[in-house]
């Protein structure tokens, strides 16, 4: 057969056996495909996959690859080129918002289980991939990502908007920003509730794929905020494995449940302390807790990050391990529950029914 | 308890200000007219927070009330302005399944307190 016989259709068909693991539909009918070029014997495309953070994607790349050159004859070399746009779940334009993609909180039912340095890896790692992320730092009790972040550039309040701060390439707000130094936010709920609003909406966002939330402890007004001023893509929720933690956080779970914001999943933090002398390993806090709760819940475990005193090292010194230090265990970790998230984001934004109000 | 599917719309109609309609993903329809929306209204004013006793019924609204304007407030509730200047309510999806006035849902679940 002449190379020059070999058309689209044909390539297009090889590739429909192709599944997105996640999506559990073929990357032709999901709309990965772009520029397809055939160029004799020569085919090239791009899949465009929907978060830089795939953690599959090597995986359908060959895949992709085998598929033509398996299934179309006359092929002789296939060019893979691996894109990504994230998409958003189908809200009404009217929402606010609207250049931000997706919204993840981060949340936990007690504090102190290291929500925070989730927050800040997540958003590292994420913007790492080359995803145009943001991080919103609602804690209005403890804002700790001032911090974590060393935040190059604070905030600056401009005209009609706040201009974020920036560090590794995410766009940061914080309720630290508000008050000077070291002064804490005492606040009754309403203020509490202006401050988070016109963090959302006030905000010179610009287009983010990610716009993660780190909340405040427990199930208070900044969360009922949240869930009331923006449409929330999911919840990630952060615990330590110890019962009583657990069992405080199921209710956060809870919380996001009741207002329809889907459980994206849950991670266990402080999960096993590896001795840097003799690498012996001790649960201190107990083991596996978060993932037996994860399937009584029937949401994703997304997975465990070490207690490690790396971590918190780098958080001090406002380097996120997950950058400062990406093999440890702990960064390891990071990059490896973010692919996770990432892939969970994209299930919601496919499943996501618009919520919009149509006139009869 | 209502399933996840019974408490998620996949459609929700407005026609002008007098009817809402909302079509659920385990396929129940719901259609709901605006006084009868507005005297279920589930905030503090129209009922009482320490009782839980309701204080402002259809009886009380005008007959003629009507929405003025609807929104959904995140995932899981709407929020209607209505033409009597009453704008507190939320109504969670759960709350407006809850309250679905067709024959077979009527008298099936006892209204709650809203979220």
């Amino acid at each position: 057969m002449s190379a020059g016989q070999i058309r689209e259709p044909q390539v297009l068909d090889a590739l429909r056996s192709v599944m997105d693991p996640d999506l559990h539909r073929d990357i032709v009918s999901l709309g990965f495909i772009r520029n397809l070029v055939i160029e004799g014997d020569t085919v090239s495309f791009d899949v465009n996959l929907t978060t830089p953070a795939c953690p599959v994607k090597d995986r359908l790349r060959e895949q992709a690859r085998q598929a033509v050159l398996q299934g179309v004859p006359g092929i002789r070399d296939v060019r893979v080129t691996m894109t990504a746009e994230v998409r958003r779940p189908q809200a009404p334009d009217t929402s606010a918002l609207k250049t931000v993609r997706n919204i993840v909180a981060v949340g936990s039912g007690k504090g102190g289980v290291g929500k925070s340095t989730v927050a800040a890896n997540l958003a590292a790692a994420l913007a790492k991939t080359g995803a145009a992320v943001g991080l919103l730092d609602a804690d209005i009790y403890g804002p700790s990502i001032p911090i974590m972040m060393k935040a190059g550039r604070p905030a600056e309040p401009r005209e009609h908007f706040i201009e974020p701060g920036e560090a590794y390439g995410v766009k940061l707000m914080s309720m630290g920003y508000l008050t000077p130094g070291d002064q804490p936010l005492i606040w009754r709920g309403p203020m509490a509730h202006k401050a988070v609003q016109q963090s959302l909406l006030g905000v010179n966002w610009g287009e983010l794929d990610y716009l993660v939330v780190d909340m405040p402890p427990g199930t208070g007004d900044v969360h009922l905020t949240l869930v009331q001023t923006v449409p929330v893509t999911g919840a990630l929720i952060v615990s330590t494995p110890q019962d009583v933690g657990l069992q405080i956080s199921m209710k956060t779970l809870r919380m996001f449940q009741q207002t329809k914001v889907p459980v994206l999943g849950i991670v266990e933090n402080m999960s096993t302390y590896v001795c840097p002398h003799c690498g012996g390993r001790d649960d201190l806090f107990g083991h596996g807790g978060a993932r037996e709760a994860a399937n009584r819940f029937g949401v994703p475990f997304l997975g465990e990050i070490p207690l490690d005193a790396a971590i918190r090292r780098y958080s001090d010194d406002g380097r996120p391990v997950v950058l400062a230090e990406p093999d440890s265990p702990s960064g390891a970790a990071f990059t490896e529950i973010t692919g996770r998230l990432a892939q969970q984001v994209s299930i919601q934004a496919f499943k996501h029914i618009a919520l919009t109000i149509v006139e009869e | 308890m209502l399933s996840p599917e019974a408490t998620t719309p996949v459609e929700i109609r407005k026609k002008g200000g007098e009817r809402l309609t909302i079509r659920w993903a385990d396929a129940h329809e719901s259609v709901y007219l605006a006084r009868t929306l507005r005297g279920r209204c589930p905030c503090a004013q129209c009922v009482s927070e320490t009782t839980g006793m309701r204080l402002v019924t259809e009886e009380h609204v005008r007959p003629d009330v009507s929405i003025a304007a609807a929104r959904p407030v995140g995932n899981y509730a709407l929020h209607f302005d209505w033409s009597d200047g009453h704008t507190t309510g939320i109504y969670s999806f759960e709350y407006l399944r809850r309250i679905c006035p067709c024959p077979a849902c009527v008298g099936a679940d006892a209204e709650r307190p809203p979220l």
